[in-house]
């Protein structure tokens, strides 16, 4: 069964997949993952009829990522970033702490900022996914890109996609946010490097000129 | 056939000429009179556009063909020899394509810390991979282990390392023996212990005579590197040759370690890319066990493998900043001159003794120094270089002395400092950090109310001016494209940008005309990014090639149009005449006058550096905090940072590199610290959201002030600047709290506890400070 938004699974099944069946597939990966049990024979014990269980092997999952309905087959124990990365080769996403601490994988969902090292590709399904990938190109760089480049606000760059979205999604909230707001905006994002004073120059210079 | 010139070396109102050898085929350094271009402008990063993209694509991001999935077991105990490994039934798990243990790969039985690698594979998913290594049956000996410096500095602690192998080691004074590789026992140490012993005595007899002696003990924490982008690499086997994309601060160095004959994986021929490196700041110069173990597993495996560190791998297993314990005493007369200090300092870098010193004895003219160090073994993961290795530690302890001794005899701090201060940059830096901090601002400070305020200041110093190792391929092509290559990283210190800079000055044409290759071994030789010493190995290199191969451009010009060579010049993309006439030729159309496809132009850079202004280049910092009495929250407001590093080549990337230097900085002084669990010998922390680092919340104002010298070094004169900013800031910020507070904090990290312990041992005790104090 492939899970989009069109499966017509029941409403109470938020994203296509309720919490319960899809921790009935977590759990048969973690068991064979310990001791080598047949996926069949986990995957019968205290099975319901009415309900579809999802993996654990790989089931089309199709995503909206950057405007465009992309389709590919994985387990869907997969997070949203692996999928975005190893499955759709976005990898503007870092992963960096893989716990939602440090920020580096923000993306946008429905035009909120999520961590997508910390949740599941398939609850995704049916919202607005938007990756550093999907806000500027090279060719075509946002005001805000823009901004970062002249002001510097980036060194060795691993921290800056997740920094280039987190400002976007907060300019698109806040159009005229003073400093303290910049520094809560990405105070979910870690940068080793030092750049977070530049990053809040490049937030204020792209504000002042009515950018995003 | 040397040339002797005459050049003009210093800053600000402190140029002097200076006469100068050119070593052979070199160009003379650019003179404060001459109208340069690019250089000295405020230029973006070359790399920028695909970082803000995405586009980049790291270590991290390689994803070949069949790519496999490379993951390490390590060992959950403290402390234990191996006594055997199963992986049978890992081994016939699903999808599972190679399996190594440690002890076969690096012939090392032992595992000394929680977190030491026992085995690694590689499989056809991460999951796959995971569920392996949980498959895998160790055999353990486990054994007792110390993880703090207190634990394994008791009198009856376990022994940490093997054999004999005491858990306290003295590493300065080195003895004789020990100096030609000996085990530091015997007759040679016995002279080395007689020479201490006598030292000590002089150095007693100093601070004896002395108006008045301050003492103190001061404590950091083991400071971790947590690059965003963890260490390792994909390898992948092609027709017998390794291709590595690593994650490396040395990628001539990467590849050295893959092919030497003493490595585990001995490939005949590898290569190395690495065109981004998110993060190292010290702790990649080697390929670690992760390169060793992502090789073999590839070659194993016939299949290219991805083997990049976990975050939890990263903090535990791939480098630190050592901790230290430092007891000094510092003697000084009233009319501020120091003239004994007695240092005894102890480290821990893991389960060896080296390379855990504090640098506390330099800076400043300290009189008589009497210094023992000490390594001390703890099962930890082992330190690795960390931005400024030895020295942000040392300076928290020494600028806090100097600010006690300054206390002590009534003098201000600074003027303390630029009493004993000869740096010919540093003592006129002072007064610029003094005035733009406030440093004489009325404030609320010594605990007077429940907020307070603080100034504290502190000095940099550094080594960076580079030397040979580098080359640089210039090549300009008949359509009018310039290239320019040099196989070393950018470690996000804005290297490749630099390169570009210089390259594009010397010839004559904008930045934008210029495309960089950097981060191949394919391409010419370049250094490790280390000791801040690259921009100042490459860009010399650079200047030559670009300044040989335009001369070849020229002569080409000079041959079609019939024009006198030595009367011809490229200035901002149009080939000009001396007297600064336009010729009516554009560079583009004087390239395609070459015969040829391209002029290209291979040169190494000079090894020796000249005598120039000054060996080091200096700074100093100052910070302004605000403390709350009550719950002992530090904030540190602002932070001066003067800085200077010869010529200026790109002052954006480089006030960047001050602004980072001092985050970290700050970051080492409110936050950072590694904990171990004392029952089970693991880091507690291993994360980032337990390991804390400043966060953009915390972040001070920085105002950067940069210094442009003409220290005539090199023919570009630049000095790196990626260390010297980390060095003072800590302990500015310490000086601030004491400021601020009434009282000292001996202890790193300045957290709310440590704080609060120090307001309340001040309220208990309440007496003045020391005078005479006890020998250490």
């Amino acid at each position: 069964m492939a899970i989009t938004p069109e499966s017509g699974v029941p409403e109470e099944q938020r994203d296509g997949v309720s919490r319960r069946t899809f921790l009935k597939g977590a759990g048969a990966v973690a068991a064979v993952g310990v001791s080598q049990i047949p996926a069949t024979a986990v995957g019968s014990v205290g099975q319901e009829a009415d309900v579809d269980v999802l993996g654990p092997g790989p089931v089309p999952i199709r995503l909206r990522i950057n405007k465009t309905d992309r389709e590919v087959e994985a387990p869907p124990s997969t997070t949203l970033l692996d999928l975005l990365r190893d499955h759709h080769g976005l990898t503007g996403s870092k992963r960096v702490c893989d716990r939602g601490s440090c920020g580096a994988c923000t993306v946008l969902l429905d035009g909120r900022v999520v961590d997508a090292c910390s949740m599941l590709a398939i609850d995704a399904v049916g919202r607005e996914i938007t990756t550093v990938e999907g806000i500027g190109t090279p060719e075509n760089l946002t005001a805000l890109q823009q901004a970062f480049v002249e002001k510097d606000a980036l060194q060795c760059g691993f921290c800056t996609p997740g920094m280039v979205v987190s400002c976007t999604a907060l300019l698109a909230e806040n159009p005229k946010p003073d400093r303290d707001q910049i520094r809560q905006g990405i105070a979910g994002n870690i940068c080793r490097c030092g750049t977070y004073q530049n990053i809040i120059e490049a937030v204020e210079h792209t504000s002042r000129k009515g950018g995003k | 056939m040397a040339e002797e010139i005459t050049i003009k070396v210093g800053f600000g109102d402190h140029f002097r000429d200076l006469t100068v050898r050119l070593q052979d085929g070199d160009i003379a350094p650019w003179q404060p009179d001459q109208q340069l271009d690019v250089v000295g402008q405020r230029k973006p990063r070359l790399d920028a556009v695909a970082k803000v993209t995405g586009t980049a694509k790291y270590a991290y991001d390689q994803q070949p063909k069949g790519l496999l999935h490379g993951k390490i077991l390590r060992s959950p105990h403290g402390n234990a020899d191996i006594r055997s490994v199963d992986t049978t039934a890992a081994a016939a798990m699903p999808g599972v394509r190679a399996l190594l243990t440690a002890s076969d790969v690096f012939e090392d039985p032992t595992a000394r810390y929680a977190g030491a690698e026992v085995a690694a594979v590689a499989a056809d998913t991460e999951d796959q991979a995971e569920a392996a290594l949980r498959a895998i049956v160790v055999d353990y000996d486990v054994k007792d282990f110390c993880v703090t410096l207190d634990a394994s500095m008791a009198e009856d602690a376990p022994q940490v390392g093997r054999g004999d192998q005491k858990n306290v080691e003295r590493t300065s004074p080195r003895s004789r023996r020990r100096r030609r590789g000996g085990s530091g026992e015997g007759g040679g140490d016995q002279q080395a212990l007689e020479r201490m012993a006598a030292r000590e005595k002089e150095v007693n007899a100093i601070l004896d005579d002395c108006d008045a002696v301050v003492e103190g003990s001061f404590r950091t924490e083991v400071q971790t590197h947590a690059p965003l982008e963890t260490h390792g690499s994909v390898c992948s086997w092609e027709d017998g040759r390794l291709v590595c994309w690593a994650s490396t601060q040395a990628t001539f160095g990467f590849r050295r370690e893959m092919t030497s004959n003493w490595s585990p994986v001995g490939a005949q021929e590898c290569r190395v890319l690495c065109e981004y490196v998110g993060g190292g700041f010290g702790s990649k110069f080697s390929a670690g066990r992760e390169g060793v173990l992502g090789a073999l597993l590839a070659k194993q495996a016939g299949a290219p493998v991805k083997l990049l560190l976990d975050r939890s791998g990263e903090q535990t297993s791939a480098g630190n900043r050592p901790d230290s314990l430092q007891k000094m005493r510092m003697g000084v007369d009233k009319d501020g001159s120091i003239r004994g200090f007695q240092i005894r300092s102890w480290g821990t870098p893991g389960s060896g003794t080296g390379g855990a010193g504090a640098h506390n004895d330099g800076i400043y003219e300290l009189g008589e120094i009497d210094k023992v160090e000490y390594g001390v073994r703890t099962n930890c993961g082992g330190a690795r270089a960390h931005r400024a290795p030895g020295w942000p530690q040392g300076s928290v302890a020494l600028e806090q002395i100097m600010n006690m001794a300054a206390t002590a005899i009534g003098m201000d701090p600074v003027e303390f400092r630029k009493k004993n201060d000869s740096h010919p940059i540093r003592i006129h830096e002072y007064d610029l950090a003094k005035e733009r901090i406030g440093w004489d601002q009325q404030r609320i400070r010594g605990g007077a109310a429940n907020l307070c305020t603080g100034v504290g200041m502190a000095s940099n110093l550094w080594f960076s001016a580079g030397g040979g190792g580098a080359s640089v391929l210039v090549r300009i092509a008949k359509d009018g494209s310039v290239e320019v290559r040099n196989g070393a990283q950018d470690i996000g210190t804005g290297t490749r940008t630099v390169m570009g800079m210089v390259a594009a000055e010397e010839i004559g044409i904008p930045l934008e005309m210029i495309t960089t290759r950097i981060g191949d071994t394919d391409d010419p030789q370049g250094p490790m990014s280390g000791g801040s010493t690259t921009i100042g190995t490459v860009t010399p290199a650079a200047r030559l090639a670009a300044h040989h191969a335009r001369k070849e451009l020229l002569e080409v010009v000079a041959e079609r149009k019939g024009w006198e060579v030595a009367d011809l010049d490229i200035r901002k993309a149009r080939v000009i005449r001396n007297d600064g006439s336009d010729t009516g030729l554009s560079f583009q159309d004087a390239c395609l006058l070459m015969d040829d496809d391209a002029i290209e132009v291979l040169k190494a850079r000079p090894r020796r550096n000249y005598a120039g202004f000054s060996d080091t280049n200096a700074g100093v910092q100052a910070a302004e905090v605000e403390v709350d009495m009550e719950t002992g929250v530090v904030q540190v407001k602002k932070v001066v940072a003067v800085a200077d590093a010869g010529k200026l080549i790109n002052p954006l990337t480089a006030e960047s590199q001050v602004r980072g230097g001092v985050i970290q900085g700050v970051s080492f002084a409110l936050h950072e610290r590694r904990i171990m669990d004392r029952h089970q010998g693991r880091m507690l922390n291993d994360d980032l959201e337990n390991y804390k680092v400043l966060g953009s919340v915390d972040c001070p104002e920085i105002d950067v002030v940069l210094l442009d010298v003409y220290n005539g070094k090199s023919n570009t004169q630049v000095m790196g600047l990626g260390e010297p900013p980390i060095v003072a800031t800590a302990a500015a910020v310490a000086n601030a709290v004491a400021d601020a507070i009434g009282t000292r904090v001996f202890q790193l990290p300045l957290t709310p506890k440590n704080v609060l312990e120090a307001i309340a041992m001040k309220k208990a005790a309440n007496k003045p400070g020391t005078k005479k104090g006890a020998r250490l």
